[in-house]
């Protein structure tokens, strides 16, 4: 269970990282505007789907 | 003692300009969260949206009050220590200053007095119609200001005939080559200041076992907003580096701490020197190999232009430059980090119930101004010897007066200003620990100023003082 989070945040660590790589030029403009746009998609998708947790 | 009038005027300068951005960036940024927050209260009629709006106007009425006494006193800055500056700059950016009054002013001035005090005395629309044009007010205030520093930084649209500069083209002067992307660039500083605040009290008060309906849904709007805003502030930072490159060399290379006209294959990329500017070297680096390459030049073995590429008499003073850049830089590192870290525990379900992560927000409360300032340190301090870049040299921009006189107002801007963020952390803090509940529904007048400071007026504003 312990390893299972580890890696599991290790895993989403390593997503973030290619993100913020992406999104600052490393593989080109095109990638980082592609880039931009998967990651802010996807936040909105989590924060939608997930919105208020707990919260009402 | 011999004083140099340029060091005091360039010292009151930044501080005065220093204390007054931390403001504006607030005001910006909580104003647009406040219309989007009356926004979602009309929709939905939930109370709690009504409740964040109080709270979080309080703090915004104070910031936005600050802003304007410190911001007109920099337009007064400029015939007292840069009169020079003024003489030869204001037929480009005098018109922009009067625009910023006329357009941005005239609109916050009409509408502010709505917004903190109309409800109940108009309708909701009325009212909600009054918090937009406040938050574009403060948006076109933005552009009006960025328009003018930009043109500091990459003047264009302008000629010079026997030291006297004449405006060929408006169009030019207001959309410089920086402008188009350090108004972004500022903008989203703005609004991820906002949402830093709003996420760090929110997740003080869930730390804390208080208010918990506020708090998360302070904590979950925050962090949202946070993080589609930080990937849109690396990308805009990214494009703006570029752009600066081209036109402003000289800071970008002390901005990245190489002194060699090439730097070594593959480049490091440091996060503490030791600058020596008399020898052009450095004394010690630490850095991470290959990571230069790859972040500036995107290659694994690119080679990264030091300052020798620009001649001694008009380097920067790379230290400063290389700190500023590393702090906001490593800032916006840090929110990224946060902002991916709370889309994971959102995810998990538990944004409200990991601790580790809500401290981790408490102490990033701040962070949007510590970013926001050293970015305009990077920008400021980078764009020497220049004040004009290209143009007009800060030595040659000193107005002709005696330093005692820019040391006795230095000293008076420092007492005055002591007392405004005195009186601002200690009305804020107050806020802070009385919660939202407690908030009136309107701002009330609390009678004298000594009256005010009383913990009693603020814990119950509407009571009379015994």
């Amino acid at each position: 269970m312990r390893f299972s989070k580890i890696l599991a945040g290790t895993i989403a660590g390593l997503v973030g990282v290619f993100f913020f790589f992406a999104i600052i030029g490393v593989f080109g403009l095109r990638l980082a505007i592609a880039g931009l746009a998967v990651f802010v998609l996807g936040a909105v998708v989590v924060c939608v789907a997930f919105p208020t947790q707990g919260s009402e | 003692m011999n004083l140099d009038p340029s060091t005091i005027a360039r010292i009151q300068f930044a501080f005065t300009v220093s204390f007054h951005i931390i403001f504006p960036t607030m005001s910006i940024g909580l104003a647009s969260f406040l219309a989007v927050i009356e926004a979602l209260w009309l929709k939905t009629k939930k109370p709690v949206y009504f409740e964040i709006y109080k709270f979080w106007l309080s703090i915004f009425a104070m910031g936005f009050g600050i802003g304007v006494v410190t911001g007109i006193v920099l337009s007064f800055e400029f015939g007292l220590g840069f009169a020079r500056f003024a003489q030869m700059a204001g037929p480009a950016i005098g018109p922009l200053i009067a625009l910023e009054v006329l357009t941005s002013f005239f609109l916050e001035a009409g509408f502010l007095g709505i917004m903190l005090f109309g409800f109940h005395r108009v309708g909701p629309k009325l009212h909600f119609f009054a918090t937009c044009m406040v938050a574009i007010g403060t948006l076109l205030s933005a552009s009006w200001i960025l328009s003018a520093n930009s043109w500091m930084q990459t003047p264009a649209g302008v000629a010079i005939h026997d030291g006297h500069l004449t405006v060929v083209s408006w169009r030019h002067v207001l959309v410089n080559p920086s402008w188009l992307y350090r108004l972004p660039h500022m903008l989203t500083a703005a609004y991820l200041t906002a949402s830093f605040m709003v996420a760090g009290i929110g997740a003080w008060y869930l730390l804390k076992g208080k208010h918990q309906h506020f708090a998360r849904r302070t904590v979950s709007l925050g962090t949202a907003f946070a993080t589609v805003l930080i990937a849109g502030q690396v990308f805009i930072g990214d494009i703006l580096y570029g752009t600066m490159l081209k036109h402003q060399p000289s800071k970008m290379q002390a901005a990245e701490g190489f002194w060699e006209k090439q730097s070594q294959s593959p480049a490091p990329y440091y996060w503490f020197i030791v600058p020596d500017q008399n020898n052009q070297r450095n004394r010690f680096q630490v850095g991470i190999p290959y990571l230069g390459s790859i972040w500036l030049t995107h290659s694994l073995d690119g080679r990264v232009e030091g300052l020798s590429n620009t001649p001694r008499d008009l380097q920067p003073r790379m230290g400063i430059v290389f700190y500023a850049f590393r702090i906001m830089y490593g800032m916006g590192i840090v929110m990224f980090s946060v902002g991916v870290a709370s889309l994971w525990l959102r995810f998990r379900g538990k944004l409200f119930s990991s601790r580790w992560f809500l401290w981790i927000l408490v102490f990033m409360t701040p962070s949007g101004i510590i970013a926001t300032l050293a970015g305009w340190y990077l920008a400021e301090t980078g764009r020497q010897p220049w004040v004009i870049f290209g143009m007009l040299k800060t030595v040659d921009a000193i107005s002709p007066v005696p330093a005692q006189a820019l040391l006795s107002t230095l000293i008076a801007f420092v007492c005055v200003y002591a007392v405004f963020i005195t009186a601002f952390l200690v009305f804020a803090f107050r806020i802070i620990r009385r919660g939202p509940e407690e908030a009136p529904p309107y701002a009330e007048a609390s009678g004298s100023l000594k009256n005010a400071f009383r913990p009693y007026v603020l814990d119950s504003p509407g009571r009379l003082v015994p």
